[in-house]
């Protein structure tokens, strides 16, 4: 018999994805540890890590990762249970306004935190005019700048991740706290946020994995001062020319984004496994 | 004495999570609003809040011919880009539906692998494949299959969802009564996951619009999508004309979020696994 259909289509589908997305990453990821005589070698990776701009870069990369997903762990957990807790009209309003940032360029984002904390720009005027300061803070192309766009960038990532599992808590539990006598500080500390771990892990993993691998916004709001690994890759690519560095980043970004995802569905998928396994 | 402590210390915590909630929505909001407001001021320079009241850096931004062009190449590279994808991701998820289809997590793995590898790398990968291939001066169609592909788990997840929570058995009545599968789809399953379909187009289309990460690496020097022509632009732009074109690209990303909202509920993001 002849193959149905349905498989000669998963078959199509497969090929198209393979060939447009999984081929090209291994390309690179092969080009990468070949010498210019190719020949196995890992010299590329030797010379990028032996820069001190590369290893600045990497340092600074992961200092604003970790920086990034601290900080949306803070808003996320805030805006989820506010969600989770509003009514229909409360609940479409705050999702509105974690949404709809999410869904914008990260182009058009940066573009905006520039005009807000540039030099002349509305947060320097609040703060000069509370006298909080006396000259304008120099914050943007610095790393502050970046981790200030990239939690903007990444901080509804998180409030999903926690949506998720707040949906699954029964809401008899928080009730069953507080007539036993737990504070509202307790009820959350000691009952909320064990049972939101999952979804903390998957927002985290999730977070710093794209925090590692964000390029416009650092583009925009680090210049060429505060470059990280993406800038770095692209100006290896377009302004100096230099393949096999090019390559070399891509295939460290590559491999720290692969391993962060991974474990993130690792995560997500276990926590959906345990949800089963109970329901 | 303890319930007047008690009824302090709530007091306080109410007060700290309000202001927190208070601060991160401000945060959110802040570069969204700042921008929009920005380009309304009639200065020279990006102020705010705007001094004066004015259009005419809409209407400085609406003759500026790059402005021009890349808006024109960025709406046909996610129309061309999201109709393919809804081809690839409404047959994903009816390949994946089928009860006892073989290999269906090796399937899914791939056709989810667009998440998993990070976008930037993509877009380097993809841009070494096109020299090493000299496709260069393909770029239009080189941005359409990235973007079609890249959205694939988009337009899959709600109609593969959608699919599951359709009622199988009325495939197979369709079937017996002497509905070929071919018709049985159009006619009969096509239908019920129309709004899924939709939904997913919508998602598709705005990841297109305003994807820069992978784009960057594969725009031409003639075929520059708005978000990438904006990036290169912002630095040698001292006026507000990037303020007003930022306020029309959020405008119209506005638009496709209300229709989500209107159409299929905002719940579509909430369940992102």
């Amino acid at each position: 018999m002849s193959p149905k259909p349905t498989q000669l289509l998963a078959l199509l589908l497969a090929a198209i994805v393979t060939a447009v997305v999984l081929v090209p990453s291994a390309i690179i990821l092969f080009e990468s540890v070949l010498s210019p005589e190719r020949k196995l070698s890992l010299d590329a990776y030797g010379t990028v890590l032996g820069s001190r701009v590369v290893r600045q870069a990497t340092w600074r990369t992961f200092e604003i990762a970790l920086s990034v997903t601290a900080l949306c762990i803070l808003a996320g957990y805030p805006l989820a249970f506010a969600i989770a807790a509003s009514g229909s009209r409360a609940r479409s309003l705050l999702i509105t306004c974690v949404i709809f940032p999410f869904l914008l360029s990260a182009v058009v984002r940066a573009f905006g935190w520039n005009i807000v904390i540039g030099e002349t720009g509305l947060l320097n005027r609040i703060l000069l005019g509370l006298g909080l300061i006396a000259t304008p803070l120099q914050l943007l192309h610095t790393e502050i700048a970046i981790i200030l766009g990239e939690t903007h960038l990444l901080c509804p990532y998180m409030v999903l991740s926690l949506l998720a599992v707040i949906g699954r808590i029964d809401p008899n539990l928080e009730a069953a706290a507080q007539s036993l006598g737990a504070s509202p500080p307790g009820v959350f500390f000691r009952v909320m946020v064990p049972m939101t771990l999952p979804g903390l892990f998957a927002g985290t993993l999730l977070v710093f994995a794209l925090a590692m691998t964000a390029f416009a916004t650092p583009w925009l709001l680090g210049g060429t001062r505060s470059p990280v690994l993406t800038s770095l890759l692209y100006r290896y690519a377009f302004v100096s020319f230099d393949m096999p560095r090019a390559l070399a980043i891509a295939g460290i970004l590559l491999i720290l984004g692969i391993a962060f995802l991974i474990l993130h569905r690792a995560v997500t998928q276990r926590s959906a496994m345990t949800q089963e396994h109970a329901a | 004495m303890t319930s007047w402590g008690a009824d302090l210390g709530l007091r306080c915590w109410r007060a700290l999570v309000a202001g927190l909630l208070v601060f991160w929505l401000v945060f959110l909001l802040a570069p969204v609003v700042v921008a929009v407001a920005v380009s309304f001021t009639a200065t020279e320079y990006p102020v705010f809040p705007p001094q004066g009241l004015s259009l005419r850096w809409y209407a400085n931004a609406l003759s500026t011919s790059w402005f021009q062009e890349s808006l024109a190449t960025s709406a046909l590279v996610a129309l061309a880009s999201t109709a393919i994808s809804i081809v690839l991701g409404t047959t994903a998820a009816y390949v994946l539906s089928r009860r006892a289809a073989p290999g269906r997590a090796a399937l899914e793995f791939i056709l989810m692998s667009p998440l998993i590898i990070p976008s930037v790398a993509i877009g380097f990968a993809l841009f070494h494949l096109v020299l090493q291939l000299g496709m260069q001066k393909l770029s239009f169609l080189n941005l359409v299959i990235a973007h079609a592909v890249v959205t694939v788990p988009f337009t899959l997840r709600p109609a593969w969802s959608s699919l599951i929570g359709a009622n199988r058995a009325i495939e197979e009545a369709a079937q017996s009564l002497g509905a070929t599968p071919w018709v049985a789809f159009w006619q009969v399953i096509l239908p019920t996951i129309l709004p899924a379909i939709v939904a997913g187009a919508i998602i598709a289309f705005t990841f297109s619009f305003n994807d820069v990460t992978v784009a960057v690496f594969l725009v031409g020097p003639t075929t520059k999508t708005l978000p990438v022509e904006l990036l290169a632009q912002i630095e040698y732009t001292p006026d507000p004309t990037p303020a007003a074109i930022t306020a029309i690209i959020m405008a119209i990303t506005f638009v496709f979020f209300l229709i989500v909202e209107r159409t299929v509920g905002l719940d579509i993001f909430a369940r992102t696994e």
